[in-house]
């Protein structure tokens, strides 16, 4: 398999989790704001936290979740969603998926259509091969 | 036609030396055979690898005096023919993989070997050998002694596999099992790598056409070229098949479509349970996965798995 090598951890996790509700925080303004892709890009960046703390990728989780469930119109924000975010984006609706709640999955289901179609199941494939940047 | 039969299970890699018309075996048998052409026949000379496990492809050196081995005993084999006792001696590249070494690539210089691995990672080794190369005055292979790691690339998360030199030996390219390709140049202390990411499912092998192209090959079916631009930025260009568009999708496109349109049709906000079209080529003339590409025979033979 592919190593799993030291994994140096950037931060401590106090740390983390204190950029993690900076970003949250940001993340609301911009839903009140009614611009929810630009929430889902805040989310986005910065992720997965460089550590293995579960807490950490927890919270991270958290804060892309309420971005993502916040979306209505799928398709406009695919227009305005960068390339570079289309492979963590995927990594975060598996983690969606897995989660098993009804309206959560419906969410995640419906953008992960839109993305396969736009960024191919090459995005799945680096979603799934990746062991070592896990969200 | 011949049949060479000597393996006793799956022949893993096959490689023809152009010049000295030779062809070398390896097995999963975890033995080696070098074939030669005497009157109407291939006549085998088996090669003790010293394996214990798989061997799972092989290269002649651009000079055609060695070959090398990549196995599953996370070894690679250097193999050269000693005239004295007539027959291939292997040397080993122990210890410095830390699992199967899946694709070996020779570079023209014939001492420097790349290597790629399922731990992910792409290395390089000196694979000199006293009596058999000759010291260059080249300051890379000056000092370098045998099983020396020159470089060590970890760029892939995942299993790398196929990797190939440029004819120039300046830019290295391998392929991710994560739907990636990597290309390396100014391989040294100081490279330059790019990871090139594709829509499709992972690539196998690559070849390089030319100094600035690469053919890629994997489960897609349809190979794939890579072009580098003049400022040397590396992308996908196009499949090698033409696109047409036809009404009735390979088997294997099929499925596909026919799972996705089942995932897509349960979500509650009732979309449609028609079939969701691939955006694949249907150009597709191979149905299985494409493991393994080379010019040997022009202009290219692929190897069906």
């Amino acid at each position: 398999m592919a190593g799993v090598q030291g994994f140096v951890e950037a931060d401590n996790a106090e740390a983390i989790i204190a950029r993690i509700e900076h970003k949250s925080r940001k993340i609301e303004s911009l839903l009140k704001q009614h611009k929810p892709v630009e929430a889902l890009k805040t989310a986005l960046e910065g992720s997965p936290p460089a550590t293995r703390d579960e807490r950490c990728k927890s919270a991270n989780w958290i804060v892309v979740h309420r971005a993502l469930m916040a979306i209505k119109d799928v398709e406009g924000m695919f227009s305005s969603l960068d390339p570079e975010y289309y492979d963590i984006l995927m990594k975060y609706l598996y983690r969606g998926l897995s989660t098993g709640d009804r309206p959560t999955c419906d969410q995640c289901l419906r953008i992960h259509e839109k993305l396969t179609e736009r960024a191919g199941l090459g995005c799945i494939l680096r979603c799934l091969a990746d062991t070592v940047n896990t969200v | 036609m011949h049949v060479l039969q000597k393996h006793d299970q799956i022949v893993s890699g096959i490689d023809w030396s152009a010049k000295s018309n030779q062809i070398v075996t390896v097995s999963h048998d975890r033995n080696s055979y070098v074939w030669n052409h005497e009157g109407a026949e291939w006549v085998p000379m088996l090669v003790i690898l010293r394996l214990n496990r798989a061997a799972l492809c092989v290269q002649w050196s651009p000079n055609e005096n060695k070959f090398a081995v990549g196995s599953g005993a996370k070894t690679v084999c250097i193999c050269y023919y000693e005239q004295e006792n007539n027959w291939w001696v292997s040397k080993l590249i122990r210890k410095k993989h830390d699992s199967s070494v899946t694709s070996v690539a020779w570079h023209p210089n014939n001492i420097f070997l790349a290597t790629t691995s399922t731990d992910g990672k792409c290395r390089v080794f000196s694979t000199f050998i006293k009596g058999v190369d000759k010291r260059e005055s080249k300051a890379g292979t000056s000092d370098s002694k045998f099983g020396e790691q020159i470089i060590q690339l970890d760029l892939s998360f995942s299993w790398a596999f196929g990797v190939k030199w440029s004819p120039s030996g300046n830019t290295l390219a391998y392929v991710g099992h994560n739907s990636m390709i990597y290309f390396v140049d100014d391989v040294g202390p100081s490279p330059l790598a790019q990871n090139v990411a594709f829509r499709n499912l992972p690539l196998r092998d690559v070849i390089f056409v030319s100094e600035k192209m690469v053919v890629g090959v994997g489960f897609d079916c349809n190979p794939m070229i890579f072009a580098a631009d003049e400022t040397g930025i590396w992308s996908f260009i196009r499949f090698l098949g033409e696109r047409k568009i036809s009404s009735s999708p390979s088997k294997h496109g099929s499925q596909f479509s026919e799972a996705f349109g089942k995932l897509y049709g349960q979500s509650k906000y009732g979309l449609s349970n028609d079939t969701v079209e691939p955006s694949r080529a249907d150009g597709v003339i191979h149905e299985n996965c494409i493991k393994y590409l080379s010019t040997t025979l022009l202009p290219s033979i692929y190897c069906y798995y």
